[in-house]
């Protein structure tokens, strides 16, 4: 073929000659290099790395579980019996379905033998048996049988580190629990079914069920937990014992758990933490992707002559556009392989960091999910981003050539392409959705990011607009400065939507943090009991306020408590009810309930009546108002609650509002007088004391007196949500500051694209007569300005989310807190002057004379 | 500065610029003194030195040897601020490409000058400044919605703004067409005029040399032939 006919076909549009025409200029432009496409590729790798890195440390995370889940469970299945133990034909069943071992769990008081110090513990109680997998890593290295065993009448215990310390004994010194003495024998160092992620108010402490027997602890009602757990013959189906144990006992109200389902609540647990980050990690994605667009932007800005030339030549708008498609299509391969690698690599950097806060050994290795979807993430982002101001090719015209300052042809973006941008976002849309395990939260994600995209970009444009109608400035350096934040083309914009999005979202979750900890230290404090006090048994209920009202300054409240599953909503299994992800909890095991002649104080009553104070009819039920929403429930519904084996059916005779924060003594399922009165209980009691008065003294004679009753001081309590606060605003804080980052490489990449126009006006006032000192004063100005007003719109944005959050879901006072506004301030004008300060070191170094003569 | 003394003196400038070949001697001892008032065309084909000497006198440029004088100040002890400064009071530049600030409209543009020099009627000037080169209808327009005339006349009217004694001049017409070219530099000359600032030209228009006082020519970084050219203007 000719080359006269070869540029025919390729005139003419032959697909084929066309693309492959396309990619001969692409390799060609390609030569030149990536110089250009830094910023580019950093955004990319950026973006990709953090969504492949952290799911692929989630993925570690959780194939860690898998591996570890018999350890987990304790056994290849474990069964829950809550407040009473096996009876003597469940436990027969029990011992013939493969080796068994038990354990009993509860909380409880350890004090040190002089009675002077005390400590509330996590007691579990272990059969020779146990573990069944694993080891328990005691300090000194001895067996753990024999670390339990009785010696000289004295029974053997292991503990954490912290009880000793609280106790103030070492290795072999003495200290009780309930009724008995035990020897400190060794500390746990692992424990390999530890539980994870529950709210522990104390330290664990292990001891052998005999010891246990002799605690005097285990009285009716009292709040233990029994672990059944069975290693199976080798071949054994565990759904199909499962299904075996729950059709011979029907009446159990037994929860069994298989290996396959080991640890919910951590595998729960590391799924979200691993979405809400997957989320930090999208968020990166999309504010890089403002980089990515700039960055092909500039290029094609860059292009214009070669692109002219070539449309001189007879090259066709899509043939261009095709060919740096290409180019583009090919440096994002290269960034998201980058991005992959990097991403791939870090959870082997991180795994050292996390491996301590969890209970099994990350599993390393390549997860193809998760670096896919990290891929197809990145190169959806890129598409979205890129394609925009590459459809600008359509719009440069031939004459560009033949003349300086040509206004661009105003044409709307190519329907095609714009369907394209709009599919690649839709799709990058759906691969969160699809990929999420709360369906919900990414579906508000999705919304959010295109609110907050939207709010931005018009928070920019209004910036720009408001500028350009500003008096303008006598000074010509802040004159200069002002006119540099709406010239056409100017970045101010982009600069406030990609540094402001990072910014708001680490001042709102500053401001929420803030409140909380206001809420949780001051106002919670104030109105919060001192102590609570567990398993008061009906009999010790009396001398219980003997003593409490001998104490000067004190008072209480106390409320009988038991506990039971919801196993039926209007006599529908609650397997097969559709309930809301936030009203699960309550199903998910035992609850707490009481009952009562009078409302609990606290409630507010939205919906029915209250019964009479003498009421003796059908079991009635008061149930939470949320809960009752979330599970579909509504006055004269029904509840079934399984109490000890025993099913009752109570109908809701009205809903409450439940003010939690107080946290007085309350419950979601408050029964009517008559139902529970027989079954086994025990009594739970706030205690409030005024300042000053004898609260050490008063749990030393309740918990003297009455050794199986044990006081959870309410500053441990809010100390330990205090904890878990500050680690969830650690996380989030994270989040931001991922998302920053990302800002930062947009400010980067826009300050040193607008190095060209800073050489110039430098040159040019240095010309006129401007020294130095003014020419970086009106750069500093106009990088100091878009710090401000992008801090002022982060800030406010910010600020209403969190009053949003604050005031709404989170139900309390809203706080204004100056400091981390300012911080934000401060933090904005510090990034923005220190880059525009190295572009305009750079500028202002620049030979005038170099400058001209090239010109 | 003294009554009869010149206002720019050259004496033995040599300027050599590095290359990756090597440095390459771009001026090779000039001397020659501008009295104020003067009108001066500088002529000489591509390459011989024009430009660089237009900016060794703006002290955009530092010699490699030599001295300069402008105003009766040695510019080799100034500091680049120093340099600025000088330029301010005392030197108005005219290039080919204009140089225009594109975020300031005209007037703006105009005003630089003598803001920076601390005028409080800034504006009020500038106004009038580019009444007198017939742009008082544009005062408020940007650069990028102006023709390339008048482009080069705002920056004209920039460059006698602040009454300079020195206006130099960098092919002021390279850019525009011929009627509008002559309409530039008749701007120029009525400015020059005016003011009675010494004019220093960049050109190859012969036309146009003919209209100053005298004519330097350059070769290869030195001055080939030197001729005051008034009669021919008055034969014009």
């Amino acid at each position: 073929m000719s080359t006269a006919s070869r540029l025919d076909g390729i005139r003419a549009g032959h697909p084929r000659s066309q693309i492959r025409y396309a990619f001969r200029l692409a390799t060609r432009e390609l030569r030149g290099g990536v110089r250009g496409f830094r910023i580019f590729l950093a955004c990319l790798v950026l973006g990709v790395a953090a969504i492949a890195g952290i799911g692929s440390l989630t993925e570690a995370v959780l194939a860690g579980i898998r591996a570890d889940a018999r350890l987990l469970l304790g056994g290849d299945v474990t069964v829950y019996l809550t407040y009473r133990s096996a009876n003597e034909a469940e436990r027969r069943f029990l011992a013939n379905s493969g080796t068994l071992s038990e354990v009993a769990k509860l909380r409880s008081m350890a004090r040190s033998s002089d009675a002077a110090r005390r400590s509330l513990i996590e007691l579990q109680a272990v059969d020779g048996a146990y573990p069944l997998y694993g080891e328990v890593a005691l300090k000194p290295n001895l067996p753990l049988e024999q670390a339990l065993k009785n010696e000289g009448g004295i029974s053997g215990a292991v503990a954490e580190a912290a009880v000793a310390s609280r106790l103030g004994i070492s290795l072999g010194e003495h200290f009780r629990i309930g009724d008995a003495e035990f020897e400190l024998r060794a500390i746990i160092e692992r424990q390999p079914d530890a539980a994870f992620g529950a709210l522990a108010f104390g330290p664990r402490v292990i001891v052998s069920q005999a010891a246990l027997a002799a605690t005097g602890l285990i009285r009716p009602g009292a709040l233990v937990n029994y672990e059944y757990r069975l290693k199976l013959p080798p071949g054994t189906d565990e759904d199909n014992w499962a299904r075996r144990a729950r059709a011979n006992f029907p009446d159990a109200g037994w929860q069994i758990r298989s290996s396959a389902d080991a640890s919910p609540g951590l595998q729960r647990f590391i799924e979200r933490v691993g979405f809400f980050l997957d989320l930090a990690g999208i968020t990166a994605l999309l504010v890089g992707g403002i980089g990515i667009g700039n960055a092909v932007a500039g290029y094609v800005a860059s292009k214009t002559a070669a692109i002219a030339t070539l449309k001189c030549l007879g090259a066709s708008s899509r043939l261009i556009f095709t060919a740096y498609l290409i180019q583009i299509l090919a440096l994002a391969l290269i960034g998201i392989a980058g991005g992959l690698l990097l991403g791939g690599l870090a959870p082997a950097a991180i795994a050292p960091l996390v491996s301590g806060l969890l209970p099994v050994e990350l599993r390393l290795g390549v997860y193809p999910l998760p670096l896919g979807l990290a891929a197809v993430a990145g190169l959806l982002a890129v598409l979205v981003f890129s394609l925009w101001p590459l459809a600008a090719i359509g719009r440069i015209p031939p004459a560009a050539l033949f003349r300086d300052t040509i206004a661009p042809a105003r044409r709307p973006v190519p329907a095609p392409i714009a369907a394209i941008i709009a599919a690649a976002a839709l799709g990058l849309a759906a691969l969160v959705i699809m990929s999420a395990p709360d369906r919900r939260v990414a579906l508000w994600y999705v919304g959010g990011a295109i609110a907050a995209f939207a709010l931005f970009r018009f928070a920019g444009w209004a910036i720009v607009a408001v500028a350009r109608l500003l008096p303008r400035p006598a000074r010509p350096t802040v004159r200069l400065a002002l006119a540099n934040l709406y010239r056409p083309g100017a970045p101010t914009a982009r600069i406030v939507l990609s540094l402001g999005l990072g910014l708001s979202v680490l001042a709102a979750v500053a401001l929420v943090e803030g409140n909380l900890a206001i809420e949780v230290e001051t106002r919670l404090a104030e109105h919060a009991p001192a102590d609570f006090f567990i398993d008061i048994q009906p009999d010790q209920l009396a001398g219980f306020a003997e003593i409490v009202r001998a104490t000067p300054g004190t008072s209480f409240a106390e409320m009988p408590m038991l506990r039971g599953r919801i196993t039926r909503l209007n006599g529908k299994p609650v397997e097969e009810a559709q309930v809301a992800p936030e009203a699960q909890w309550a199903l998910r095991s035992d609850r707490g309930l009481t009952y009562a002649a009078e409302p609990p104080a606290g409630s507010h009553i939205v919906g029915g009546s209250w019964w009479p104070a003498d009421y003796r009819g059908a079991p009635l039920v008061s149930f939470d108002a949320e809960l009752a929403q979330g599970m579909g429930l509504k006055l004269g519904d029904t509840l079934s609650v399984n109490l000890l084996g025993r099913e009752i059916t109570a109908t809701i005779a009205n809903l409450r509002q439940i003010d939690w924060a107080r946290l007085g003594i309350n419950f979601a399922i408050v029964f009517a007088p008559g139902a529970l009165e027989a079954a086994p209980q025990t009594h739970l009691a706030a205690v409030y004391t005024a300042p000053g008065a004898a609260e050490d003294n008063l749990v030393r004679q309740i918990t003297d007196r009455f050794p199986n009753v044990s006081a959870i001081p309410v500053r441990e309590g809010l100390e330990a949500v205090a904890r878990v606060i500050a680690t969830i605003g650690a996380a989030l804080r994270l989040v931001a500051l991922i998302t920053l980052a990302a800002g930062i490489l947009v400010l980067g990449g826009a300050v040193a694209a607008g190095h060209r126009r800073r050489v110039y006006d430098a040159v040019v006032l240095k010309v006129l007569g401007a020294t130095r000192g003014a020419i970086a004063a009106a750069f500093l100005i106009e990088h100091g300005l878009l710090g401000v007003v992008t801090a002022v719109v982060a800030a406010g944005l910010g600020t209403l989310a969190a009053y949003a959050l604050v005031t709404g879901p989170m139900r309390s006072d809203w706080v204004f807190l100056p400091m981390p506004l300012a911080a934000i301030l401060g933090l904005a004008v510090v990034l923005t002057l220190v880059f525009g300060f190295a572009g305009t070191w750079r500028a202002l170094g620049a030979r005038p004379a170099a400058y001209l003569r090239n010109e | 500065m003294t009554a009869g003394s010149p206002l720019v003196a050259l004496d033995e400038i040599r300027l050599s610029l590095a290359s990756a070949a090597g440095p390459v001697e771009i001026l090779r001892g000039i001397t020659l003194t501008i009295m104020p008032g003067e009108t001066v065309a500088l002529l000489g084909p591509s390459g011989s030195g024009k430009t660089s000497l237009l900016m060794v006198l703006a002290g955009l440029e530092r010699p490699t040897a030599g001295r300069v004088e402008l105003a009766g100040q040695d510019l080799g002890r100034l500091d680049e601020d120093g340099l600025a400064r000088l330029r301010r009071r005392h030197v108005g530049i005219v290039f080919q490409s204009f140089h225009l600030i594109p975020t300031m409209t005209a007037m703006e543009n105009v005003a630089i000058p003598l803001e920076l020099a601390g005028d409080r009627n800034a504006f009020a000037a500038a106004e009038t400044a580019l009444a007198r080169v017939g742009l008082g209808h544009r005062v408020g327009h940007y650069p990028g919605q102006l023709s390339g005339g008048e482009q080069q006349r705002v920056a004209i009217a920039r460059a006698f703004a602040a009454g300079p004694q020195l206006l130099l001049a960098d092919e002021p017409t390279g850019n525009l067409d011929g009627a509008t070219g002559r309409a530039v530099i008749d701007c120029l000359f009525a400015e020059h005029a005016r003011l009675g600032t010494a004019l220093l030209l960049i050109t190859h228009d012969a036309e146009l040399a003919a209209r100053c006082g005298r004519e330097i020519n350059l070769a290869d970084g030195r001055i080939a032939a030197e001729r005051h050219a008034a009669p021919r203007r008055r034969a014009l």
